[in-house]
């Protein structure tokens, strides 16, 4: 059934650093998330070491799993500029394809944070009226991303209908 | 957001109220922001010099006694519970003088205040400029953009009803509304019917507006009623509507659950023996017995002062609904701002054929259901036949029918990840919308025209991937209503997703009632669209100069 997710077009995948880039600051979130979770237990269980311990243990799978999985998940990420949409396809156990025509469009956003900048990545999201759409490309070169928009920004005038 | 001071525009343009950033209350009047040197801006904007001659009004002067009401009510709640604690309790009486005396001065602060608070207020609405002072200690002054006003409503609690006045609420998608509070019913009325044509873009004049004394329904001359519900008929669905089977549902079983309780254990855990225990068990049940009853009748009577001679009509600006026995509100409904709209039935609504009907509204966050205070609900029929449903959408959407659109059930193997709702799924679409239909005790149709659809998605979890089956949801700007549909054909499911861009590629928002100007009035609107769908006769700014107006909405 995987070609459900993957019609017969001209698929766009993301460039092999954004692997290393969302592995990094899946590990960074959930190093975090798990030392707040952890510090948490050991102040309320402080003579007992054993809640610490299931929590550590916990913690350090399921971030390992998340970091594994982070990379798959990108792989796994594909989108594609048809003639009258943006197809974008992702996700391992929970699939989506998510169809935006371009006259719905309101604007394109290019935004980055302080761990894709390192490695010169910007996120490309696709504006539309309503919030659900989530046209989000996570991770380009800072060039391409801006050719992306400029592209996106310059189909969606020329198709253009008011909401 | 840029500063206004930095903003060329609004230095040279000293007449025009400069746009400010939505959100934000300009914390001085906009006009000030024009070349007036600093020293010069007077604490009272009565001293103002552009505004020596204009004529301020006051609320009116009934306004603090009706705002003291609720002090002395609640007041007078107190110390009579009070009093009777006394007498109960055999504790001496305070004297009397000291009560009364107490009551006096309580009343008599809370209406000097009321005073000075309507002494201070002052209001100037005129061709030139919407604004607001108001305040005893901390004075504010509001200049409101004409263009800026997104809604007004007028609401009339009871006190305020009694005396014939109304509050009037604009709101200018900041966060906190700006009240005028109160106003005779007529002024509310004419200064609404301006702010809104002036919120439009037209230059008008403050008419007046005639109106009775007691209104249970806002109707205007030009005002087409097209459903009206008797109180049978509200009584009758609120008994039987789903909410109030469950909660009977919930109060039966709780007491079944707790006689069961007492009847089975052991007395040592109920306390006592076992005639103990019944009359353990008689309170217990009776308790909940009479909190429930209490809850019962609660819902019951909100529904009905709620939604008391509901109205739904047609005005040239498109439908009105006004409801309510204690507090007339009423709403206007935008059609081009309308997104989705869902269809509900309860379990025993299926034999009558009713249905109830809520909307999904672009940018009003609408607290669902009946509350006499919210001036926006999402019902736009709180029960009503299929033909009646019918009549309304299609003025609404005039090209659309759902009751055409043919459904396809879900495959059978659906019913292994949708054991219950399986045989009712369906899902479909025709030139103007998209159905689909979930549901089991209360059954639901969602529709969706084509033309508010954002975009498309397909999902699919593991264990639908196994079976074959897929989702699809259809994204609007709409907030409440996330139609989508379940348990699909996963072979067929990316050719409609291909479809159904299709055709919101090719719909303009069109579907909707257009608006007559006062000239046409009469002419029945509903059966002739601005432009039938598909066709691109108006030119682009034509249509979105059509659509600007429609952006506006007022409830009352």
């Amino acid at each position: 059934m995987d070609d459900l997710f993957r019609p017969e077009t001209d698929w766009n995948g993301l460039p092999d650093v954004a692997v290393t880039a969302h592995r990094i600051s899946s590990l960074v979130a959930n190093v975090v998330l798990w030392a707040i979770i952890g510090g948490a237990v050991w102040l309320f269980t402080n003579p007992l070491a054993l809640p610490t311990g299931i929590v550590a243990v916990v913690g350090v799978a399921w971030t390992l799993w998340r970091v594994v999985r982070a990379g798959r998940w990108i792989r796994s990420f594909r989108y594609s500029e048809r003639e009258h949409d943006l197809l974008i396809s992702h996700g391992l156990w929970f699939k989506n394809l998510t169809a935006i025509p371009y006259g719905r469009m309101l604007s394109v956003e290019v935004t980055t944070g302080p761990i894709s900048r390192l490695w010169g990545l910007a996120e490309v999201q696709l504006i539309t009226a309503s919030h659900e759409s989530n046209g989000t490309i996570p991770a380009l070169t800072a060039a391409d991303a801006a050719i992306l928009r400029d592209r996106l920004i310059a189909v969606g005038e020329a198709q253009a209908l008011p909401l | 957001m840029t500063d206004p001071v930095d903003d060329p525009d609004a230095r040279g343009d000293e007449g025009r109220t400069p746009p400010f950033p939505e959100g934000e209350v300009p914390p001085v009047p906009a006009d000030e922001v024009a070349p007036v040197p600093a020293d010069q801006v007077p604490a009272l904007a009565e001293d103002v010099p552009a505004a020596t001659e204009k004529l301020t009004e006051r609320p009116h002067p009934l306004t603090p006694l009706i705002r003291g009401w609720i002090v002395i009510l609640a007041l007078a709640f107190g110390l009579g519970r009070e009093l009777l604690n006394s007498v109960t309790e055999d504790r001496p009486l305070p004297p009397i003088a000291f009560l009364v005396g107490g009551f006096g001065v309580v009343v008599l602060i809370a209406v000097v205040i009321g005073f000075l608070s309507w002494l201070t207020t002052r209001f100037v609405i005129d061709a030139d400029e919407l604004r607001l002072e108001s305040g005893i200690l901390l004075r504010r002054s509001q200049r409101v953009a004409f263009d800026k006003v997104a809604s007004i409503d007028v609401l009339q609690p009871l006190a305020a009803r009694i005396f014939g006045l109304a509050e009037l609420e604009i709101d200018i998608g900041s966060a906190s509304r700006t009240k005028l509070r109160y106003l005779s019913r007529a002024r509310a009325y004419s200064l609404r019917d301006y702010l809104l044509s002036r919120a439009h873009g037209h230059q008008a004049e403050i008419g007046e507006v005639a109106t009775s004394l007691i209104e249970l329904s806002d109707l205007q001359q030009d005002d087409e009623v097209l459903l009206r519900l008797s109180p049978q008929r509200i009584v009758l669905g609120a008994v039987t509507s789903n909410e109030f089977i469950v909660l009977v549902a919930t109060i039966l079983v709780t007491i079944g659950v707790v006689a069961a309780a007492f009847a089975w254990l052991p007395p040592e855990f109920t306390g006592g023996d076992r005639r103990t225990g019944f009359l353990g068990v008689s309170v217990a049940v009776i308790a909940i017995a009479v909190s429930g009853l209490s809850g019962v009748v609660g819902f019951v009577t909100r529904r009905i002062t709620g939604q008391f001679n509901f109205t739904l009509s047609r005005r040239p600006s498109g439908l009105r609904i006004s409801r309510g026995l204690t507090s007339l509100t009423s709403q206007s409904v935008p059609p081009r701002r309308i997104q989705a709209v869902q269809l509900t039935q309860s379990v025993l609504w299926r034999r009558p054929g009713w249905y109830r009907v809520e909307i999904d509204v672009l940018g009003q966050h609408l607290r669902n259901e009946d509350d006499t205070r919210a001036s926006t609900s999402s019902v736009l029929l709180p029960i009503a036949h299929l033909e009646e449903v019918r009549m309304v959408l299609a003025q609404l959407w005039p090209d659309a029918d759902f009751t055409t659109v043919g459904l396809r059930p879900a495959p059978f193997r659906a019913r292994w990840l949708h054991p219950i709702t399986a045989p009712f799924l369906g899902f479909g679409h025709d030139e103007q919308l998209v159905v689909s239909r979930h549901g089991w005790l209360e059954r639901r149709w969602q529709l969706v025209p084509h033309a508010r659809v954002q975009s498309v998605r397909i999902s699919q979890g593991p264990v639908s991937r196994r079976l074959g089956l897929a989702n699809l949801a259809f994204h609007t700007a709409g907030s409440r209503l996330h139609a989508r549909a379940r348990g699909l054909d996963a072979t067929h499911v990316r050719q409609w997703q291909a479809e159904l861009i299709e055709l919101a590629q090719a719909h303009r928002p069109d579907i909707t009632v257009p608006v007559i100007r006062p000239g046409q009035s009469g002419e029945p609107s509903g059966t002739v669209p601005v432009g039938s769908a598909g066709t691109h006769a108006d030119g682009p700014d034509a249509f979105r100069a059509d659509q600007a107006d429609d952006t506006i909405s007022s409830t009352e």
